[in-house]
């Protein structure tokens, strides 16, 4: 088996349309939280979300059919695409059309679909611009990357909700170390809709104020989107190209809790099982882990239960370990999150600094971590554990570690 | 990546009615054809063919069925039909059972009731009981919580290659002993508005037009490295690749799918001319069929194998797909003599349906966007 290193990462997110942008706020403590402008709000529990700012995305070059049709899902996920595979060394390379793409699911075309359901059922069928229609399909935005790119190899699309993108990054690390391919570009990205807007909304899972994870008085998440997109690559062929990596993916644990669709299994022992499965597939242990970037959706249920996983697997180690969501400050970004946190985690390891939890303030005895609060802290981190847990029980964590 | 992994037991709701045996005496009936549309519908047109009359709750407790949406019940039922021959309790911990789901369209009912209820009524109507049922992984989260299953779960989406996709995934669950046994699964849902968009787009079948017909129902294979009994198929390669193509178009070549095929084979550790049994992915769709005569003349250059249609009459999705390597493992087992009609496709250059029980099967296919997926499959 050889090794997944990550050479090349691509971000888009609330705070910024690349990496660094988004990585320099992020440590900084800012939030990309803020008034929703995408569509009208009114009547809505909840008025903000975490909203990329389209304008700003640095898009490869696309054909006129294709600036018309691309969803924001996807024109996400080409600029997180384009930059990390350039930030690799491997735009336009030859190796590219072999790699293997795999990214998330999620609400793709949704967004520019609901005008278009909105119609028809007003008016029924006599409609016109079914263009909008068009990437309605969950592996749209994948087909997408895969034609702007040149994408040629293995194409999978994996739709668990909001462990999608962790799984999409844990399989393409899979199928590096297996020689399947040599190189993956994997990920996910996930657009703001009505859908699920006013679903987390009806849930009473939103916050209407920016949410506080892990904090005593949190109410809720925030719905946010954007996209990360790693370029993983066989560690071999790395070192033969001078690539200098940020981290090497080593483990990925997948599990479902078999409990309940919405609800968290309580009492954490079904999220223990997941990262530690996640650890022995990574054959290392709990304490090796410096770091966690946690799930931390900032509902009652989940950072409980979380915290509640953590306290299993840690012990009294726990309250030693960083623990942050950055979900504070990038919001919930469902189908993206975890490819989100995944390059967050790369990054932390590379650079030696864990983000911090934005919008915690107030401790809360259910959740006995230290979250980071304010802004990002250095800290050497060899290997770092990032979770995702989703609607449907489906869980999964992935384990990051540095280059030796 | 697959190493021969046992397809220890199948289960199906189709078009055809409710479990395999309703589904091998269609197959064996060459007159059979699907009834077609909606029933008390406002889009009662339409090339879609589902499981007439089919409810959950005729075939699993009301009170455990009247929590799944229709597609969440359709995978219940073909599930339990999987698992039936297998035990009870099955042999492996439900923890060490995992779920390789695939869909086109799971969720797009509830989808479509969220939405009405915000854009008619308001946002604050939004039905919090549906919310839920809109993630596309709903049925395989649902199976899980239904029958206690812990391992891995995963759904794919990748439209008409889905089913294929998971059973190559589930392989690679076996292979790195994340799970004892996976459930891999195809599911789809008609849903009136999802379908009557594809008719804009010109690929359901119309009178005087060729085209695809929708297909609603889940197919179900249980795979595993350590069958209880003597296995019905043994899943010996997979293989997948892709074309740049825009997400709702077929590729104007066939080097994917080619390239999928020989991967599958390879890894197979077998020759395109020891493949015993072909299984179309002809839907009806002239620009597929076309593709599908590119690969056979270049895969079966001399003598053409033996082979079975069913996508073009049962229709096309995730599911179809899942339904194909169901059908092509109950043909190596010995279960069902297909009789449908070979596509014209295929029966001008050559190929015949099985007159006898192959050994080998290829399943292929390749999505609207391009991607291709195969698998090879023995009889045990």
């Amino acid at each position: 088996m050889g090794e997944a290193w990550v050479t090349g990462v691509g971000l888009v997110t609330a705070l910024g349309s690349n990496r660094e942008t988004t990585w320099h706020r992020l440590t900084a403590g800012e939030s990309g939280v803020g008034p929703l402008t995408l569509f009208d709000t009114r009547g809505f529990r909840t008025r903000i979300a975490a909203q990329v700012d389209d304008a700003a995305l640095a898009l490869p070059p696309l054909a006129p059919s294709q600036q018309r049709s691309a969803s924001r899902a996807s024109r996400f996920a080409l600029a997180a695409a384009a930059e990390a595979l350039a930030d690799a060394g491997l735009a336009g390379s030859p190796l590219v059309r072999e790699a293997a793409l795999v990214l998330s699911g999620g609400a793709a075309g949704l967004y520019e679909a609901e005008d278009y359901v909105r119609r028809r059922l007003l008016h029924g069928p006599r409609i016109r611009a079914l263009r909008e229609f068009l990437e309605v399909p969950q592996d749209a935005p994948t087909d997408r990357v895969a034609e702007v790119l040149g994408l040629a190899g293995p194409r999978l699309t994996v739709t668990t909700a909001c462990s999608s993108s962790t799984i999409s990054v844990g399989l393409a690390a899979e199928m590096v170390r297996e020689g399947e391919v040599t190189v993956a570009v994997a990920g996910g990205s996930d657009a703001l809709c009505r859908l699920t807007y006013a679903g987390f909304n009806s849930l009473r899972a939103t916050d209407p104020e920016p949410c506080k994870p892990f904090d005593r008085r949190r109410r809720g998440l925030n719905i946010g989107e954007g996209a990360a997109i790693l370029v993983i690559e066989d560690a071999t062929h790395a070192r033969q190209r001078g690539v200098r990596p940020y981290a090497v993916i080593r483990g990925l644990g997948m599990t479902n809790d078999a409990f309940h669709m919405t609800q968290p299994e309580p009492t954490g022992a079904a999220w223990e099982r997941t990262i530690r499965a996640a650890l022995a597939d990574a054959a290392v242990t709990a304490e090796a882990i410096d770091y966690v970037n946690a799930h931390g959706t900032a509902t009652e249920q989940n950072d409980s239960a979380e915290c509640a996983a953590y306290r299993r697997v840690f012990g009294e180690r726990l309250a030693a370990i960083p623990v942050s969501s950055v979900k504070g400050a990038l919001g919930h970004c469902l189908c993206a999150a975890g490819a989100i946190e995944a390059a967050v985690t790369v990054l932390a390891v590379a650079r030696g600094v864990v983000p911090p939890t934005v919008g915690f303030g107030e401790a809360d005895p259910d959740c006995p971590i230290d979250p980071v609060p304010g802004s990002g802290r250095p800290t050497a981190v060899r290997c770092a554990l990032s979770c995702s847990f989703a609607f449907g029980g489906n869980s999964a964590a992935m384990v990051v570690g540095a280059v030796a | 990546m697959t190493h021969g992994w046992g397809i220890a037991s199948v289960g199906a709701v189709t078009p055809a009615g409710v479990g395999i045996p309703a589904l091998v005496a269609a197959l064996e009936d060459a007159a059979w054809h699907p009834q077609l549309g909606f029933e008390g519908n406002d889009a009662p047109d339409l090339a879609v063919a589902r499981p007439a009359g089919f409810a959950a709750k005729h075939h699993i407790p009301p009170l455990v069925a009247r929590r799944l949406d229709r597609a969440a019940g359709l995978l219940a039922v073909a599930a339990r039909e999987a698992m039936a021959p297998l035990g009870s309790p099955p042999p492996w911990p439900g923890e060490r059972v995992g779920v390789c789901a695939a869909t086109w369209n799971a969720g797009t009912e509830a989808l479509v009731e969220v939405l009405k209820a915000v854009f008619l009524a308001g946002p604050e109507e939004a039905p919090p009981a549906q919310f839920p049922s809109t993630v596309a992984n709903a049925p395989a989260s649902q199976l899980a919580i239904l029958e206690k299953l812990g391992g891995p779960n995963l759904t794919f989406f990748e439209k008409q290659v889905g089913g294929l996709r998971a059973l190559t995934e589930a392989g690679r669950l076996l292979a790195h002993r994340r799970a004892d046994a996976v459930l891999a699964c195809g599911v789809d849902e008609a849903q009136w508005l999802n379908a009557e968009s594809y008719q804009r787009l010109g690929v359901l079948r119309r009178p005087g037009r060729p085209g695809m017909i929708l297909a609603e129902g889940a197919a179900t294979l249980v795979v595993t490295a350590s069958p209880p009994s003597a296995p019905l198929a043994r899943l010996l390669g997979g293989g997948s690749a892709g074309t740049p193509t825009p997400t709702h178009t077929y590729p104007s070549t066939a080097e994917a799918l080619l390239a999928a095929c020989r991967r599958a084979l390879a890894r197979a550790g077998m020759a395109a001319g020891e493949v015993e049994l072909y299984t179309s992915m002809a839907n009806g769709i002239p620009a597929l069929a076309a593709l599908e005569s590119a690969l056979v003349e270049q895969l079966f250059p001399a003598a053409p194998p033996a082979a079975v249609a069913i996508s073009d009459r049962i229709g096309e999705g995730a599911f179809g797909s899942s339904l194909r390597a169901a059908v092509a493992a109950l043909t190596l087992a010995g279960q069902v003599r297909p009789a449908w009609p070979l596509p014209t496709h295929l029966a001008e250059r050559g190929f015949r349906l099985p007159e006898s029980r192959p050994a080998t099967a290829l399943v292929a296919g390749v999505s609207g966007g391009g991607s291709a997926v195969a698998l090879v499959l023995a009889a045990p």
